[in-house]
């Protein structure tokens, strides 16, 4: 009662930036196989959501119930205070969708489909401006099907920005696209959400995820595992590591000590010690006074792909260990 | 501002119908299948059979046709059959196949009108065929026919509905485009024999003859072969293709998925 902030719970630490997208307990079962077991979160407005997880973990049958394209046995979804399963036709005015392995008729050109999406809207962007801003205004009049598979995901992506959506679902964008394709791919996301769109990106690469995300839900087993920032979830793999070579020997007993400090390891001259913290620094200053200096200093922080990893494997581990 | 804009919701759907239309128009006249089976394969049958009946003069024996004239119902028929039982169903299978479908209902446009776009293109199709069967029948190859507008209208619009509905149950139960291809090209045999390409009901006569007679194909070749020589088609036949394209528009909106 005495902070009043406090029991406003919409208005967190991103000021004004409210929660534009609700999951709450959604479940989706296929016959006995629950693809989706109690997820629960919510997506701000302006923000990169990315939904992370092995495959079939359950990340786009999530995105279909969002998208109306499928029901959920249960759970509740909101998206700008609509219900994707009841307001469906409201929905899909304002959720671009971009689905994973949909394609166009062969011979359908990249400007006529551009311009049917555009038909389709209430308020569309300028079909010729958007074909410009993606850079295929040049295929503007050849067949889906003479495209390369980058040109095809920029049509894809065209075609889920073309209604002028405020919310974006993009499922595995960049699979199969070179790296190059892949990192023009990343600009082009990053500039729709400067333009204000709330971008749901499905994916399951981690370098994409890092690069493009706000914040990261990962999925597996159709159970939300952990829901944080890149930064924390990468973190969450043991942190930092450095690996150096010490002027003279040091003892295992003077490395635990120093602070931040977990595990250590000893290979040829070089120690690596992992843990939390600015663990570099602390190396440093506590090797040299005891007089040890240190060269061939090599510091890395923890990543996401560890994470990743690391989470997903304990997830099996308590299941396993529920079964046994 | 939501509530100005239900009151262009009919301008606007009217505006991604006429573009949807436009497209599907285009794709078909891109996609040389739909030509040629809507109007290549009738031209086709319609120069053999005028060529024959050049060869041949006078009724065919048992009628009182020429063969030419006796042709003309059933090559129209054809038509219909390439275009509602190949055509058709190839496409809104490969539209279902490839997830174009499924793409387009996720858009404020119901995948609905996409399909209703297909009709009306193949519609147009079966139209041109039309004219082009009769106009040339007449004009290059000497058929007295007399068309009896009503008649005609009637059944034509009844023996498009059968055989289009049948192509589209085609396109709710199969699968895949191979198995639309292989159901779609068997039936299609069918109904062409059914329609009396091969030997028309008119000269076989006994049993068969009334299987053809009760055949969708066979049904509307013989209110055709009336309609042009301004008679009223049998009512045998009008109820036969009106009670088939009623249990096929039926079922094929009760099993179409569109994913």
């Amino acid at each position: 009662m005495n902070h009043p902030e406090a029991s406003s719970p919409l208005e967190g630490s991103h000021q004004g930036l409210e929660p534009v997208v609700t999951v709450q307990h959604l479940v989706k079962r296929y016959g006995d196989f629950a693809a989706v077991d109690d997820v629960s979160f919510s997506i701000k407005e302006g923000e990169i959501f990315g939904i992370i997880g092995p495959n079939g973990a359950g990340k786009t049958t999530t995105v279909e119930c969002i998208s109306g394209l499928r029901v959920p046995d249960s759970g509740s979804i909101s998206v700008y205070g609509y219900s994707p399963g009841k307001d469906r036709n409201r929905i899909r005015q304002f959720v671009g969708v971009q689905l994973q392995e949909s394609q166009l008729p062969p011979r359908l050109k990249v400007g006529e489909a551009v311009r049917l999406f555009a038909s389709f809207y209430p308020n569309p962007l300028d079909p010729n401006e958007l074909l410009e801003t993606l850079g295929i205004n040049k295929v503007e009049d050849s067949g889906f099907k003479k495209l390369s598979g980058g040109q095809k995901q920029r049509l894809s992506i065209a075609l889920a920005l073309v209604g002028n959506p405020k919310v974006a679902i993009l499922d595995e964008l960049t699979s199969g696209l070179d790296p190059e394709a892949r990192r023009e791919t990343w600009a082009l996301i990053e500039h729709i959400r400067d333009r204000g769109v709330t971008v749901i990106l499905v994916t399951h690469f981690m370098d994409e995820a890092e690069r493009l995300c706000d914040r990261l839900a990962l999925i597996n087993h159709g159970k939300l595992v952990v829901l944080d920032t890149p930064e924390a979830i990468a973190a969450m793999a043991g942190g930092n590591r450095v690996r150096f070579v010490p002027s003279k020997p040091v003892d295992d007993r003077v490395l635990h000590s120093i602070p931040g400090v977990n595990q250590i390891e000893r290979k040829e001259r070089y120690i690596t010690v992992s843990g939390t913290g600015d663990l570099a620094a602390s190396v440093i200053n506590s090797l040299s006074k005891i007089g040890v200096s240190v060269s061939e200093i090599e510091a890395r922080s923890g990543n996401l792909d560890d994470a990743f990893v690391k989470l997903t494997r304990e997830a099996s581990d308590v299941s396993g260990a529920l079964t046994r | 501002m939501t509530e100005a804009s239900a009151g262009s919701k009919e301008t606007e759907s009217r505006g991604h119908f006429s573009e949807l239309l436009k497209v599907e128009g285009k794709l078909a006249l891109r996609e040389p299948t739909a030509l040629v089976m809507g109007i290549g394969v009738p031209i086709v049958l319609l120069v053999v059979f005028g060529l024959i009946g050049m060869a041949s003069p006078g009724d065919v024996p048992g009628t009182s046709y020429t063969v030419i004239e006796l042709y003309v119902p059933t090559i129209m028929v054809i038509g219909f059959i390439f275009l509602g039982m190949d055509v058709l169903p190839m496409t809104m299978v490969r539209y279902r196949e490839i997830g174009w479908l499924r793409r387009v209902s996720v858009t404020p446009a119901p995948p609905s009108r996409l399909l209703a776009a297909q009709l009306i293109v193949n519609l147009a199709l079966a139209l041109a065929g039309i004219l082009i069967v009769i106009s040339g029948s007449e004009l290059i190859f000497g058929a007295a026919l007399d068309v009896g507008i009503p008649y005609f209208v009637l059944s034509i619009v009844l023996s498009i509905a059968v055989i289009f509905s049948f192509g589209l149950l085609i396109a709710a139960l199969v699968p895949s485009q191979s198995v639309a291809n292989g159901v779609g090209g068997g039936l299609t045999f069918l109904l062409l024999f059914l329609a009396g390409l091969w030997v028309p009901p008119a000269t076989v006569g006994g049993p068969l003859a009334t299987i053809m007679y009760y055949s969708p194909s066979g049904a509307a070749a013989q209110a055709l072969l009336y309609s042009v020589f301004n008679s009223a088609p049998p009512y045998t036949a009008i109820v036969t293709m009106t009670v088939y394209a009623l249990v096929f528009t039926f079922l094929a909106t009760r099993y179409f998925r569109w994913e």
